[in-house]
Order: C-alpha cells, then structure tokens, then sequence
C-alpha cells in the first residue's frame, strides 16, 4: 500500500532544492558527456575508419545482449560489456541507472523544473515487468522488439532523426542569412563557421522520416517526470526492470532496509526505491542522495549475506504467463508487409535476409547517424510495422559510397556486419533496373550516359550499346543505350541518385526478394 | 592611264591589301607547352615557364581560382583526379607572382568530404598561407544568363566568376559519352544544379558554359592518365604512367594535344570539334606552335 504525497506543512521538497554533489552526480555527468561527445564524433572525419567505439553504451547495455541472444540464439563478443555490466550490477546493484545512462542523468537535470502533481498508480506495479516479459519472450519468438523501448536508442533517435538536424539547420540558415547580408565580407567569419561545421554540426541538411516519432517518444519520457521523479526509469524502462531484477539479489545492500521510525526524510530524498517503507532492491539506482542528506549519517552500502530468495516481484506466474502469450502473439499482429513495400526494401551492406537482420537490429539510430552520404532513413511502414526504425536506403536521397563502411564498424551488434572493405564493395543491396519509360535514350532519342558515368564498380555495372537511329525529324543519329550488368551490379544506388530525369529516376534499384508461391 | 594599266594596279592592290590585312591583323597561332618527367613540381614550373612564366597570368593583387578534378572518392593513383603535387606547385607559382589569395574546388560527384580526402590535394596545400581549400556553398551559386545554344542561365560558383584568374587543372581520363574528359569538361566543376541534364547535348552546353567564363591558362595533367572504365575508374590496369602535362592558354589546343595521348584523333572528340567551332580555340594542331619545355 502506497501512502498518497501530501505535505500539510511547507517543506522545501527534495525534488526542488539544488542538486547535491555526490559521486553518483559526478559520474552522471561524465557519462552524459562521454555519451554527448561519443554522438558528435560519429560521423566521417577524414578517416576510413571510426577510431573510438562510438556504440559502446549499446554494447554494454544488458537489454541489448539479452534480446539478441533469445532472438538469434548466438552471442556475439561485440556485446560482451553488456555481459560485464550484468555481473557488476549483480554485485553493485543497479547502478547503471544512477551512475551511467544517459537518460536517466537528463531526467535528473530536468525533472528540478518540472512541477509535480500526484504519481501515476496506474504505472505501479508489475506494469514495467508484464512489458519486459513481453519484450523479451517476443525476442524468443524471434522478433527483437527491445530496441524500440531501450532508453538509449530512445535518446539516440531523438538526437539524430529531430535535435541535432535541426540544430544544424538553425545555424546554416544563419550562416545562408549572413551571405545574403554580407556577401563576400562574411567569410570575416569564415573560421568560426568551419570549425563548427567540420566538429560540431551535421555537415549535410538531412529531415528524417519519423522525427516528429522521435520527439514525442523522447518527450512523452519527460512529460512523465509531472507525475513523479524518474517515473520512466521506475515504472516502464525494460533496460532498468533487467538491472532491477538482478539487483534485487546483488551482493552491496543499503542499510538501513527501511525506513528509520524517528525519520522517515529517505521516503523524500529517494527517487525511485521508497514508495513503501521497506526499500524496493530492485529500484534501488544507487544515486546515494540519501546517503548525502541523511541527518544522522545512517545510510550505508555494504556487501550483505544472502538472506534467502524473497521475489522480485509479485504474482511471477501471472506475468510470465501474460508475457509469453503475448510474446508469442502480439508481434504477430504486426507482421504484415506489403508486397510492393517488399521489392524496394534496401537494407545496409552486408545485411543477408531481412528475417535475420530484424532478430538482431537494435534500432540505436548510429548506422543512420554516421552514415557518409546519408543513404540510411529509418523505416516506417515498409518493413512492416515491425520494422519501425530499423534502416533502409533510400537511393534518391543518398546512396551508399563505394569505398566506405561505417555502418558496420558503428553496429553495435553486427546486425550490419563490419566487412572490410573489399569485402563490403561486393556486398550486395539489390540491383538496379531501367525504367525504359523514362531513361532519355530509350524514350526521348536523347544521349545521357549519367547513370554508366557514376558507376563506382571498375569494371562498370552499366554498359551501353551504340546504336544508330533516325531522330524525330528523321536526321540520323547516334545513341548510347544503357543496360545493367546484373552480374556486377551491388545495388548502390548512385545511378538513381544521379539520373537527371526530373519526374521520376529512370533507374531505380529494387531488393532481391525470393518470392515464395 | 589606260583601261588595261588601271585594272592591273586594282587587281595588284587588292591582292596586295589582303595579303597585308591578314597577316598583320592575323591572330597569333596558339601556343601548346609540353613538359615530360618524374619530378612532377618541377614539370609543372617548366611547362608554365615554357608559356611565358606565370607573371604572364597572375599580377599582383590577384584572386586566382585554380580548379581542379576533385570530383572522385579516388586516391591519386587511381587517375580520377588531379595531382597533388601538380596542384600544390601551380598554388605556389601563383603565390609568388604575388597572388592575393588561392581558391581551389570542385563540385564533387561522389561524396564531398571523402573526394576532397581523398584526392590527396587538400593535404597537399595545407598549411600554405593564403591558400584556401573549401567545400563548394549552396548560397553562393549564382544564377547567371548564359543565353547560349543549349543552355540559357545556369548556376555558376560566384568564387569562380568573380575570380581575376582562372585556371583549369583538368586530369586526361576517358569517358563513355563525350570519349574523354579533358579542359573543356573541367569547367563542370564550376556548375551546379542538375548538372546530368546538360548531358543530352553536352558539347553545346559546355561551349555556352566556357563562353561565359574564361579558362586564362588550362594544364592538362597527363602525369598519370585513364584509359577505360572513366571517369570513375577504379582499377589500377586502366591507368597509365605518362608523366606529362600540357599547359596551355588555348583550351581547345590544349584539348585536341592531349587526345594523341588517348591514340585518338582530335576531330573524333565532338567537344572539341563544338568548342572550336564556336571559336574558344583551335582544334588543327598543325596550326598550332608546340613547345617541348
């Protein structure tokens, strides 16, 4: 039974004081600052190759290792942080919520300015745990569906699909604005510019599908600070509910377990642990604020015997059961792709059947983020609704260059494999086709040769005939007639991206699907 | 005088008044230098020196656009793009006939950063005070009329227009449509929009473009040159070593010298034949004065 906030006298509550300096604070910050600085220098610098593991917060994320091991059966090194932090939280308890993610240190920023009102009941409970075994069963019934609710890949996707596109826009244009003020004497402020745009901005103006998506799940997270602190973090977050679990039987234990009788302050300090008068182990993210602002110097974390298993949660059957019916059917619900959405399907390089990429995507946003020429856009519909983030190429927009392979040095879990580069340049996205319709030779008896020019394969995927014809006007002429050399040809999308034809590309590339009848 | 005295001394003055008409009013022939050798900065000041030095193109003060093929995500070797060390010797010609400021750029085809990267020339000129390497800005393309045959306006670079030199350091590669890319081609570099629609009739569309901006001095780098597979190229077996360069200020010339190396008759490329007939140079080498530097 929960005891509903009220406060008849005045108190100053925890909730609106400064923040308290501990060393969980400390930590917070460098984190989100690794984590800040990490996003930034995802991107092409001057390098084939990405220097630092800009995905490690994916690849130490236990949420991550677990889905991808039910959904592919395998376990990939790549994900062996994630390993690490389970058995560190096995022994810390769930300190990655106070000390390391990045959501949760943004929450703890922000939630200060929000006002609060009465929590949510409705969220209390086994709510968080009925949605883990959800995710999690379903991820055994091979559909990997964590990606769409780990709070990073929540925090990745609303910087790169909505903030930081737009905080490029807002100093391009002012940039844009200065030259048609200035002219030529802008370039006064040429080095300032450049330094920002070679360091900090996204060098190309790039609007994602799905932003508005983005936005609204990253503020729904903060609109639920109105309710109480760390609402997410306590009551929904499937990556903490994880940590939750094996922290309940963690070595370090806070004492005292309870509420002091002549205090109580702790109900207060705590965000996230005390809503009884026993502490929740499970919720426990060890930010050590009561640790910093208990009067009598009472609270300590100290290694405990184990005193017998005592559960997690309560009814563990209920939810198990409700989470594996629903695990097995509910993304069934999902399921259905249309056909025509099907044959221009183009995932990443190297990616070989959508059924095993969709077990292993985690739908972090980094391939879509680094990639060079911004040919990489979240999918909506055209995977299915089950699909939803994962990327595919849109040629017309931006194809994938020869001669890189970011994506799959950024991959946290190998979804889009790392080829190395001569590996990569023969990997496979599907292969163009003409649209005779539309290409100038075939249907206007106009030279154009575009497409054969920008083709990146040495050998040229695309060859032409030389014919000899009469024009309109019957004057004769000489015509070079494209066609695709299926043989060569990787589906890289240069020669949609470059076809001049204005109403439609004249050359499209289309996924290899198997039918099946 | 008699009738017949008068109507010789007509018919010997009229000869005689063309005879003097043409050749003192007559054009001088152009002048095509080719340098040849391993030391590639040193071939690059013999040829400008061969075309008078290079105090005959720049004055002091000036703001010289020297352009090159950056249009590739291609290393050197691969002979998509111009030389380095080509480009970084021309820079630095140019500095010291007292230029104000170097400009180099290019409109790339494949993507910006990588090409510039990896074409290996803004590495080559970092550093050289005065010398700026920059990517190429929506805001300052400018619309300009053109008013030619194919093309009436079209975007061009306004670093470009508004440039007291201009120089064009085009690389020899092979290409499908127009059979090589030479001079006259390099000029693309300089457009922007949608440039794949000019190719439907190419010849005329890069004759209006070199008619509205001037090429001063045009050197073809031949040091290394693509023989298939162009422009992109991408195999080491379609390049060949040449280890020349052909300077000239006659971009037609120019074009139609560096078409021999290719094993390739100058009126078998259609852009040259184009340019020449629209009067931007010289296409008949026989009229042309070689110059082995």
């Amino acid at each position: 039974m929960t005891r509903k906030v009220s406060n008849p006298e005045p108190v100053t509550r925890d909730s609106q004081r400064p923040l308290k300096i501990t060393t969980a604070r400390i930590s917070q910050l460098l984190f989100l600052a690794f984590f800040l600085v990490l996003f930034v220098i995802t991107d092409y610098r001057g390098q084939d190759e990405i220097s630092v593991a800009v995905n490690s917060f994916f690849r130490a994320d236990p949420l991550v290792l677990v889905s991808f091991f039910l959904a592919s059966g395998a376990f990939t090194w790549l994900l062996l942080p994630g390993l690490l932090t389970l058995i560190f939280t096995a022994v810390l308890g769930r300190f990655f919520c106070g000390w390391v993610c990045p959501l949760g240190t943004l929450l703890d920023l922000v939630s200060g300015r929000i006002r609060k009102t009465a929590p949510l009941l409705l969220l209390r409970g086994n709510l968080k745990y009925y949605l883990l075994a959800l995710l999690l069963f379903a991820a055994l019934f091979r559909m990997n569906l964590a990606g769409l609710m780990d709070p990073m890949a929540l925090l990745i996707r609303f910087l790169t699909f909505f903030l930081y596109p737009l905080v490029g826009y807002f100093f391009r244009q002012g940039w844009v604005g200065l030259y048609s003020l200035l002219g030529d004497h802008r370039d006064v402020l040429d080095g300032g510019y450049t330094f920002l745009r070679n360091y900090l901005l996204p060098f190309r103006e790039t609007f994602y599908p799905l932003a508005f998506l983005s936005l609204l799940l990253f503020a729904a997270i903060l609109f639920l600070e109105r309710y109480e602190r760390r609402n997410w973090c306590k009551n929904l977050c499937p990556l903490g509910s994880l940590l939750g679990l094996v922290a309940h039987f963690s070595i370090f234990r806070r004492l005292p377990a309870r509420l002091c009788t002549d205090c109580g302050d702790c109900k207060e300090h705590c965000p996230t642990a005390f809503d009884s008068e026993v502490l929740q182990k499970s919720n426990c993210i060890r930010c050590l604020e009561c640790h910093a602002r208990c009067r009598f110097n009472r609270v300590k974390f100290r290694p405990a015997m184990f005193k017998g298993p005592s559960p997690a949660f309560s009814s563990t059957r209920r939810v198990l059961l409700t989470g594996a019916l629903s695990g097995f059917l509910l993304p069934r619900l999902f399921a259905f792709k249309h056909p025509a959405n099907e044959s221009k399907l183009l995932r990443p390089p190297g990616v070989a059947g959508d059924d095993q990429f969709l077990r292993k995507c985690v739908r972090c946003g980094e391939c879509m983020k680094v990639c060079s020429r911004n040919a990489l856009y979240p999918a909506s519909l055209q995977a299915g609704l089950y699909g939803f983030f994962t990327p595919i190429v849109i040629p017309r927009l931006g194809y994938c260059e020869y001669n890189c392979n970011l994506c799959g040095q950024v991959c946290p879990t190998g979804a889009i494999p790392n080829l190395p580069l001569d590996e990569k340049k023969k990997a496979v996205l599907g292969l163009a086709v003409f649209d005779k319709n539309h290409c100038l030779p075939y249907a206007k008896k106009l030279n154009c040769m575009v497409c054969e020019e920008h083709c990146p394969i040495p050998d040229k995927a695309i060859r032409f005939e030389t014919v000899e014809e009469n024009d309109y006007a019957g004057k004769k002429l000489v015509l070079k007639k494209p066609y695709i050399v299926e043989n060569l040809c990787t589906g890289c999308g240069i020669c949609e991206y470059v076809c001049p034809v204005e109403e439609k590309a004249a050359v499209e590339v289309f996924a290899k699907v198997k039918r099946k009848i | 005088m008699k009738r017949r005295d008068f109507l010789k001394l007509c018919g010997s003055s009229l000869l005689a008044g063309n005879w003097l008409a043409r050749n003192l009013w007559a054009k001088e022939p152009s002048v095509v230098a080719v340098s040849e050798g391993k030391d590639y900065a040193q071939i690059t000041r013999s040829v400008i020196d061969a075309l008078g030095g290079i105090k005959r193109f720049v004055k002091a003060g000036d703001i010289v656009v020297v352009k090159p093929n950056m249009g590739w995500d291609r290393k050197p070797e691969f002979a998509a793009t111009t030389h380095p060390i080509v480009m970084k010797t021309i820079a630095e010609e140019c500095l010291k006939a007292g230029a104000k400021r170097v400009k180099v750029f290019d409109n790339p085809c494949n993507e910006p950063r990588r090409s510039y990267e990896n074409s290996g020339i803004p590495a080559a000129l970092k550093g050289i005070e005065n010398v700026e390497v920059k990517q190429m800005e929506e805001e300052r393309y400018k619309k300009t009329k053109i008013n030619g045959v194919a093309l009436k306006e079209w975007e061009l670079y306004a670093d470009a227009l508004s440039a007291n030199v201009f120089i064009s350091v085009p690389i020899a590669k092979h290409h499908s449509l127009t059979r090589l890319t030479l001079g006259c081609k390099n000029v693309m570099g300089i457009m922007g929009g949608n440039r794949g629609y000019i190719h439907r009739d190419i010849e005329e569309a890069l004759a209006d473009v070199n008619s509205t901006v001037k090429t001063h001095l045009v050197i073809v780098d031949a040091t290394r040159i693509l023989t298939n597979h162009g422009p992109s190229g991408g195999s080491l077996n379609d390049v060949k070593v040449l280890n020349k360069l052909i300077a000239s200020t006659d971009m037609v010339a120019a074009d139609a010298y560096a078409t021999g190396l290719f094993g390739i008759k100058p009126t078998e490329i259609s852009i040259t034949v184009t340019a020449h007939k629209r009067g931007l140079g010289e296409i008949d080498l026989t009229k042309v004065k070689l110059i082995k530097a």
